[in-house]
């Protein structure tokens, strides 16, 4: 095979050989040799510490720049385990209040890398850090660093959108990049925190500290800044969120607020709630586990996550769908006796209003929530057309949203021929139009259907970041014709202002308020109610759902509740009627 | 008489090796004798099944591994895919299959497959036909393993896959505008490869051009082990003695660093004495190489003495701040259980080639 080839490759392979290895000789003998005097002393002064600084993560702000999370100076007591003397123990633990076993142990976490320094306390008090620093001459190894807490200045308001930190857990950092993460990093545990954990970080600083033989530091060698955490800004209204949660007492629920101008979520009450501080400070942990733990579930954001079937709200996707399929107009009438039946001989289903709205229309039909009128349309329409509107109004899925939210359920017959074995019958379709049978939505959901009723269905995306580049009209494309919207609105406007509307105790002061109720059935326990809505009904700024789980009455509870929401944002925002 | 199992053993190499071996295990005692692990326990055990690998393999012969290179070199690859979609990352990497206490690194095996693969391989095709087909070929067998290894992420043991196949080409008569094309095409893939590396990858890369660049972390390593390797001057600290690495300011010193302990207790002499046994290990290799006659064994010994060569004069350099820190281990010495196999096993076919020089 070679033979054909000259035959200096073979001594030019063992040249390159012969000369890497000259060059690590003569390396070898530079570093060492020439210049090993140098070297010698610089390990020999070799005492440096690598002390690591955190970046301060960014701030969340709320729409009016309020701070919903920030940073607040801690004192965190370090040790470092070689410089440390095991006679000053008694000492510390009087100062930290710690037991002695407890130092020990900690002490001992990091033998293998005795110069790390390591965490013996976090977020001591004042006090006790000054009476640290007048000890230290005596202490060696000890250091106070004044790090960043995580701070909630809102407490509960908005804190299952903010949501909260925590330490990484030891699984969790084997997992991640070392470059950016160190072992007792904080991490995004919820809500915008984690979501954007990654903009908030930053980016690490350390210092670089020469020290003398007892480890106090007596140069500063090399110091890389941190680079703080970016802010982030919220459509959520700090204001509104505080002023609303006293609305729900003693109730699970959810009141959200949209601006219909932007899409940004003003308010995302979800109530039980949580104080997201106790996830980080240290000296709370009975708390956080009494909220883990509670059956309450206040870490559940209701809003984004809560499923729940609709009940009547659903009825205007029943009627979207039944306007635009041209089954019916908004004067098809249909009689309603107080209950349906397919024939003479089948199963009454009721409205209800047992003794029965009459001969109704369309408007009448939304005003009064009858029952019976969407059993016909309903059965006119289908559950595969119902299906498809619902889906096409972002039913049955997760929102394209900054949080993670639930999808929810639309059923259809393969579905319910998968979980339960059992064909779908006409009676299904009938209870899905009015918003039961297997039918699941989130507060988010309903939110979507009344803002997109609301703006001819322009906005359709609900979002959470506050856009620097204003006025981004949405403008999506349902290919729902604007008559039928038109009509809704008209529908939930008569809900509130005819006198037999179901929802009459939303009636506002200030501007006209449309919207839909909801109730629920939901065995075993009483029914969960539902009002969702916009105003002013000519010019539509803020839509709106409240839920109440368990609450009985979608017209009554909730719409009692939406009433004074609106109240609240008028008093804070609404331009006098002229 | 000794037996006939130890005829033709070429004693030289035997002793090179062992005594690499012995220095490694001191080395690595001193590294890891102040943290807890029991290292040195697991180097000697490795040691010695590397010894019984060594002369296992000069019992099956290194036309056996040729023989059965194909098969081998698949294995590899099988495991390289095992190791990189089933198993669980440790410090952000997955290298590794856990064999009850041990771990193995298939990255290791194969290096030593695709070598005697590609000797086998290219040393029954003439350069003069079909040359470019052959070509393309051979770079896709390496090219496989070194991508399956880049994506660990392992830019030390990929990086070793380049001088296996420049030197077994090189040798089997690649036409030169094809080598120079050939690394052309190298050159220009650069910017493709900078951005398949993970961000501290490129953040070592870029310290080791300007040092000042992160003087806490990536070129804090750089800094500290010349300082090490430096403050061991002529003659050393002495054993246990060398207070940079045993005080843990270079890292990764049982492994990849582990010259600098070397470097640091025993000097310049100490430092030297290692390189004479490297560079005696690879002029033995040179001149068995020189007087065999069977073509498959000249490029499975060029291939050999290539890895080797470069992973030797790349660690060192890289210890003392002439090439950038890529994580590539010293055999021999380099705390490691699948390396010290692999390169036992490379010098028992080296060593199985002398023994069987004179078949013809």
């Amino acid at each position: 095979m070679f033979s054909s080839r000259p035959s200096f490759r073979f001594p030019l392979l063992q040249v390159a050989v012969v000369g890497g290895f000259l060059v690590l000789l003569f390396g070898l003998f530079q570093a060492q040799v020439i210049r090993g005097g140098y070297y010698r002393k610089a390990s020999e002064q070799n005492r440096i510490r690598l002390i690591r600084i955190e970046a301060p993560r960014g701030n969340v702000y709320d729409r009016n720049g309020i701070l919903l999370a920030t940073n607040r100076p801690a004192y965190n007591v370090y040790a470092i385990p070689e410089d440390f003397d095991p006679k000053d123990i008694p000492i510390i633990c009087r100062l930290l209040k710690l037991p002695e076993n407890k130092i020990r142990t900690q002490l001992s976490q990091t033998r293998f890398a005795s110069f790390t320094p390591v965490l013996l306390k976090e977020d001591v008090p004042k006090e006790a850090a000054m009476r640290i620093e007048e000890f230290r001459p005596e202490l060696s190894g000890i250091f106070i660093q004044i790090g960043c807490m995580r701070y909630y200045p809102q407490g509960e308001a908005g804190a299952h959108i903010v949501g909260y930190i925590g330490k990484i857990s030891r699984e969790e950092f084997a997992h991640l990049d070392p470059n950016v993460y160190h072992f007792d990093s904080w991490i995004g545990r919820a809500g915008i925190e984690r979501v954007f954990d990654h903009d908030l970080r930053g980016e690490d600083g350390g210092r670089q500290l020469e020290v003398n033989a007892r480890g106090v530091p007596i140069r500063l060698l090399g110091e890389k800044d941190p680079i703080p955490g970016k802010d982030l800004h919220l459509t959520i209204d700090a204001k509104l969120e505080t002023a609303f949660r006293p609305l729900l007492p003693n109730h699970r629920g959810v009141i959200l607020l949209i601006d219909l101008k932007t899409g940004g979520i003003l308010t995302a009450v979800s109530t039980p709630g949580f104080d997201p501080n106790i996830f980080v400070s240290p000296g709370r942990s009975a708390e956080r586990l009494a909220i883990i733990g509670s059956k309450a579930r206040p870490l559940l954001d209701r809003s984004f996550n809560g499923l729940y079937p609709p009940g009547s709200i659903f009825k205007l996707v029943t009627a979207m769908a039944a306007l635009e399929t041209g089954v019916i107009t908004p004067h098809t009438t249909f009689n309603c006796p107080g209950y349906f039946q397919f024939n003479g001989s089948s199963r009454k289903f009721k409205c209800w209003n047992h003794d029965g709205h009459g001969r109704v229309d369309l408007y009448t039909a939304i005003e009064r929530s009858c029952n019976v009128y969407f059993y016909n349309v309903g059965r006119l329409v289908g559950e595969k057309k119902l299906a498809e509107y619902a889906r096409k109004l972002g039913f049955g899925s997760s929102t394209s949203f900054e949080l993670p939210s639930a999808g929810g359920l639309v059923p259809n017959a393969e579905w319910k021929n998968l979980i339960y074995h059992d064909n779908w019958y006409p009676g299904d379709t009938i209870t899905f139009a009015i918003g039961q049978s297997y039918l699941l939505v989130s507060p988010l959901q309903i939110l979507r259907l009344v803002s997109a009723v609301a703006t001819d269905g322009r906005i359709l995306e609900p979002k959470l970041m506050l856009d620097q580049t204003k006025n981004q009209e949405q403008n999506h494309n349902l290919s729902i014709r604007p008559e039928t919207f038109k009509t809704l609105r008209q529908g939930m406007l008569q809900v509130v202002t005819s006198d037999r509307g179901t929802g009459q105790l939303a009636r506002l002061g200030f501007a006209k308020l449309a919207a839909k109720s909801g109730t629920a059935q939901a065995p075993p326990g009483d029914p969960h109610a539902w009002f969702g809505g916009f105003f002013p009904y000519e010019d539509p700024k803020i839509g709106f759902v409240v839920f109440v789980e368990r609450g009985m009455s979608g017209g009554f509870t909730a719409a009692q509740i939406a009433k004074k929401a609106a109240n609240i944002w008028n008093d804070l925002y609404g331009t006098p009627i002229s | 008489m000794a037996p006939r199992f130890l005829k033709d053993i070429h004693w030289p190499i035997t002793f090179l090796t062992i005594t690499l071996a012995a220095v490694g295990i001191f080395s690595v005692y001193s590294a890891t004798f102040r943290s807890m692990g029991d290292y040195t326990q697991k180097q000697l055990i490795w040691s010695f099944i590397g010894i019984f690998v060594f002369f296992i393999t000069i019992r099956l012969g290194y036309r056996f591994f040729l023989n059965i290179s194909y098969t081998f070199y698949v294995v590899t690859i099988l495991l390289l895919l095992w190791v990189l979609f089933f198993t669980e990352a440790k410090a952000g990497a997955t290298r590794w299959i856990a064999i009850g206490p041990f771990a193995l690194q298939p990255s290791e095996f194969s290096k030593m497959a695709t070598v005697l693969m590609l000797a086998n391989f290219l040393a029954g095709r003439n350069p003069n036909s079909k040359h470019l087909q052959n070509l393309i070929l051979t770079v896709f067998f390496v090219g496989m393993p070194a991508i399956l290894i880049l994506k660990q992420p392992d830019l030390g043991s990929c990086l070793v896959f380049s001088p296996i196949l420049i030197a077994i080409i090189f040798l089997w008569g690649i036409r030169i505008r094809y080598l120079l094309g050939f690394l052309l095409a190298g050159a220009s893939s650069l910017p493709f490869l900078w951005h398949a590396l993970k961000p501290y990858q490129q953040k070592r890369l870029l310290v080791f051009l300007n040092p000042s660049i992160d003087p806490i972390g990536a070129s804090y390593t750089a800094i500290q082990s010349k300082i090490a390797v430096g403050s061991g001057g002529l003659i050393g600290k002495g054993w246990l003695q060398g207070t940079q690495t045993q005080l843990d300011f270079v890292p990764e010193h049982h492994t990849d660093f582990i010259f600098t302990v070397i470097a640091e207790e025993f000097g310049f002499i100490g430092a030297f004495f290692i390189i004479i046994l490297f560079a005696l290990l690879i002029a033995y290799s040179f001149q068995i190489m020189k007087h065999t006659t069977d073509n498959r064994a000249k490029l499975l010994a060029i291939g050999i003495i290539g890895f080797f060569s470069f992973q030797v004069v790349i660690n060192i350099a890289m210890t003392i701040g002439l090439a950038p820190i890529t994580g590539i281990t010293l055999p021999f010495i380099s705390y490691g259980g699948s390396s010290l196999l692999a390169t036992f096993f490379a010098f028992g076919l080296l060593a199985s080639i002398y023994r069987e020089r004179s078949i013809f």
